[in-house]
Order: structure tokens, then sequence, then C-alpha cells
């Protein structure tokens, strides 16, 4: 195993419940990299992504993100290893009983920020990297879909993770905000974030090329790179 | 006239926090009132217990100064709480008082003898206390009997008993019950927090730290209910005492603030216990089975 290693997975099964979804999955992602994760919708891509933030229990095989082994991880270190990721959720998982400052602010207290001036200061970045400065005062619910999954992109930015997972983040984008975040996510995998980026908008491939990942009949593979735009010339 | 409508809905919403927190007080105010009741009950009982005559009857020849070390004697027993002698003559006038009669001009002599009349602490009044008391005293030379109403005694302990233990059940239930529906409140009140607490959980946050906020909250829920009740029960307490002033007697202000520490307490206690737990049983669901619930 490589030092730069952030996420290993090593023969490990993924379980909904009693289903099993993904066998033998064996998967690494160096710091740094920046990987795309793509599959029928029901293919296993969000329950990968689960695992590796243990939001489901690792039954069988190894797995070890950011430092920590999954396998029997105990509940009381589970927020520090989220600490270490930023997690774009298909859902969104916004609290939506505050807005947007106090979504930012929550994750930022949670994780032990005390200055309040810092915690302006990176609020004002991480918004103003989504485009969203103006709206740091409006509920979750008087945000339009794509507006609600900027701000859980900034959320997912504040503490400067070491690994960002994300679920569709560009799903219910327009094209022209899609391309302004996918260059946000490729200037962050240079600063050393490992990426792993679920999405089923394959244009995104010739513009910004990377290592893809396929979760196909229960199992999880490298596809080569080329592999989309080859289809596409060849066709 | 959006404004308007804004307002109206941040009202309704409001209204959720208030009903919890006016169960929380009518649970409260239902105990503190059954806590006023035992103690009123308890010093009811002590006022006729302490009541209740004990007549040692002198011979007609004891000299004052033997009557008088007699009284010293018993006054210095313990669960004594008071002494009175009462002279032949005196004890002639009171009966001709309450017969209405001169019983001493009919009959040519007064046949009363001297007495002293004995009071005893409410803790005191067992009848074996009490026959152990009278054993001890008739040996006295000058002693000519003791006379109690023994049966009075031994009912009045009986129903002290009984109306006690009825009172200390039914307590108990009503704190099961206080119990039960504070908790269901709160954790109906969690409950619908469940997905918040589960993505307070994905970003990070730790379980004291999504807890926190929701236990300060209760505590709080819960000093505003028993404080609110603490003043229905004084308010209860100043009408019932305008229907019957006697009650002023049997009031003990030390006992009455131990009862609303009391009622304070378990309002704190009741709610900060039951939030704890509800939020405990979110935050150690997983995700996909909160939709099950």
């Amino acid at each position: 195993m490589a030092l730069d290693t952030i996420i290993e997975l090593e023969g490990a099964a993924v379980f909904q419940k009693d289903h099993l979804i993904l066998s033998d999955v064996t998967l690494h992602i160096e710091r740094g990299e920046f990987c795309y994760l793509i599959g029928r919708t029901g293919s296993g891509k969000s329950s990968l992504l689960k695992i590796l933030y243990a939001d489901l229990s690792l039954k069988d095989g190894f797995a070890k993100v950011a430092g920590y082994k999954l396998n029997g991880i105990k509940n009381n270190q589970i927020p520090f290893l989220r600490r270490k990721i930023g997690i774009v959720f298909q859902d969104f998982q916004l609290l939506n009983d505050r807005n947007v400052r106090d979504n930012l602010i929550f994750v930022m207290k949670a994780t032990g920020w005390r200055d309040k001036i810092a915690m302006d200061r990176r609020i004002e970045d991480v918004l103003e990297k989504v485009g969203l400065v103006t709206k740091g005062f409006k509920m979750p619910h008087q945000l339009s879909g794509g507006e609600q999954q900027r701000v859980v992109i900034a959320r997912a930015l504040i503490n400067d993770p070491d690994i960002i997972l994300a679920d569709e983040p560009t799903g219910n984008l327009d094209p022209e905000t899609s391309e302004g975040i996918m260059e946000l996510m490729i200037e962050i995998s240079k600063t050393g974030r490992a990426i792993l980026m679920a999405t089923h908008d394959y244009s995104l491939f010739e513009k910004f090329p990377a290592r893809i990942i396929r979760c196909e009949d229960g199992k999880v593979f490298d596809l080569n790179p080329d592999y989309y735009s080859n289809k596409a010339t060849q066709e | 006239m959006a404004k308007k409508e804004d307002i109206v809905v941040g009202r309704r919403l409001k209204t959720s926090i208030v009903s919890a927190v006016v169960s929380v007080t009518l649970v409260l105010y239902v105990l503190g009132l059954l806590g006023l009741t035992i103690l009123h009950a308890r010093k009811l009982s002590d006022h006729v217990k302490e009541n209740i005559g004990f007549s040692v009857i002198m011979h007609d020849n004891a000299k004052p100064a033997e009557i008088s070390i007699l009284q010293k004697y018993i006054d210095g027993m313990s669960g004594i709480k008071s002494t009175e002698f009462i002279s032949k003559e005196k004890a002639a006038s009171d009966l001709t008082r309450d017969l209405g009669e001169d019983f001493v001009a009919f009959l040519g002599y007064n046949p009363l003898f001297p007495s002293i009349e004995v009071r005893f602490n409410a803790a005191f009044t067992h009848p074996d206390s009490l026959s152990n008391f009278s054993e001890i005293i008739e040996k006295e030379r000058i002693v000519k009997e003791v006379y109690y109403q023994r049966s009075l005694v031994e009912m009045v302990n009986d129903n002290v008993t009984k109306i006690g233990a009825v009172l200390l059940i039914f307590s108990g239930l009503l704190l099961v019950i206080a119990f039960a529906l504070i908790n269901n409140t709160i954790r109906l009140s969690v409950f619908s927090k469940r997905f918040l607490i589960k993505s307070m959980q994905l970003v990070g946050a730790t379980q004291g730290f999504i807890r926190k906020p929701f236990v300060i909250k209760s505590i709080s829920q819960g000093l505003i209910g028993s404080c609110v009740s603490i003043a229905s029960l004084i308010a209860t307490l100043y009408g019932a005492q305008k229907q019957i002033p006697e009650l002023i007697e049997f009031q003990d202000i030390n006992m009455l603030m131990s009862l609303f520490v009391i009622v304070i307490l378990l309002g704190i206690i009741i709610s900060w216990i039951s939030t704890f737990f509800a939020v405990r049983k979110y935050l150690n669901i997983k995700s996909d089975n909160l939709y099950f619930y």
C-alpha cells in the first residue's frame, strides 16, 4: 500500500440490511486523486459512499479511510472520521430549521471552531466559492434545488477535508454552474485532497478527464479513462 | 400581507412548544397538589395526636409539693409536649361551666380529684408507648389512676397508617404517570427532529454536541413548567385559605419550600432524563432505519 493511499478497501462487501449490494470491492484512492464513480441507478454507488463515511457498517472485508479502520469502528469514533471527509449528499441533509449561515456555523462549532471572526471569514470564503455570498440568510426551503446543492458543497469544503465524497453534486445544476463546481473540485484535488464523485453526467469525462470507477453487477472496477471518449469517437 | 401570514404561521409553530410546557405544568401541578395534601394530612394527624386527652388523676390527699415534683418529673420524660396541673377547684369550676349547674352546692362536697393533663408529641402517641407511660406513672404513690381513651388512640393511629399508605401508593402512581406523560411529550418532539439529528451526525457532530441543545431546551421547558405549576399551587393554597381560614394553622413554610424545590427538581430531572434517552435512541439508529418508524 502506498503511503499516500487515503481510501483503501480490500475484499469489502457492501450490504443494505441483509441484502448484498456489492461484493469483493477492492479500491485504492490516493491523496490528490480525482475519481468519478459511475453506474446505473441502484448499482450501489451511494451505498459504497455510505460505507466510506460509516453510515453503513462494513460486514465483510477490510476498509481504511483517512487513517480510520472501518471494521468494527466505534460509534464515538465516527464523528472524527467524518470530520476528515467533506460529504456532498444526494439528498442534501441540510438542517432545515436554520439558515444557510447557521448551517455552516453548526458544522464549524461541532468541529471545534471557536474564533468568531475566523468563522465569518471562512463562511464568506466558501460561500463565494459556490457563488452564494448573498444567500447566507436564506432558509434552505427558500432556495432552489441547485442553490441547496451548492450550500451542501460549501459545507463539505468548510473544514478543508482530506477527502471529498460527492454524490451527484452537479445533478441539480445548470451546465454553467456545474462547470464552475467541477473546476472548483479539480482545483481542490490539486491541493492534495482525494475526491470521489458519483455522477451520471458522462459529458464531464471529456472536459475533465480523470480515473473512472464503475459499479456494475455487484462489482466495482476501474475503467480505462478513455473508454467514454473512445466510445463517443467510434459512434 | 405576507408578513402577517408569517406571524400567524410562526405563532402556530410556537404553540407546539407552549403545549409541551403546558403538559409539563399540569402534571407537576397535580403532583404538587398531592404533595400539599400529604403535608396537610400529616399536620392534621399530628394535631389530632397531640390533643389526645391523657389525665393523671391524683389522690385527694396529695400535697401540692408532691404534685409539683411529679409534674416536673413528667415534664422531663421523653415524648412529652406539655403538662398542665388542674386543681380540685378548677376541675369543679370547669365541670360546673360545662354542666351549667352547680353540682358542688347540690352534693354538698366536691367529688373531683386534682389531676395533671398530659399532651404528647405526635410521634409518642403509639398505643404501646402510652400504656408503658401509664404503667410507670401509676406506680407513683400519689397517683390514683391514669385515664385516657385507649380505643381513640388506637383508632387514630390505625386510620393515620391507612390514609398514609393510600396517599403513598397514590403519589407513587402519580409519579409514574407524570414521568410517562412528560416522557411521551418529549419523545414526540424529539421524534419530529429525528432527521435533523441524523443530518447533524452525518456532518461530524459528536453525540454530546448534538444532545446538548436538546437537553438545555427541555430543561428550560421543565423549569418554566415547574415554576408555573408552583405559582398555581400557591394560588390554590391562597384560595383554599380564603375558604377555610383554619388551614393556616397546619402550614409549615419550610415544608412548603421543600415541596416546591421537589417540584422544580422533578420538572428538571424528568425532562432531562427523557430527552437524554429520546435523543440517544435516534443517535444510535443508522439513517436507513429512520424510515421504519
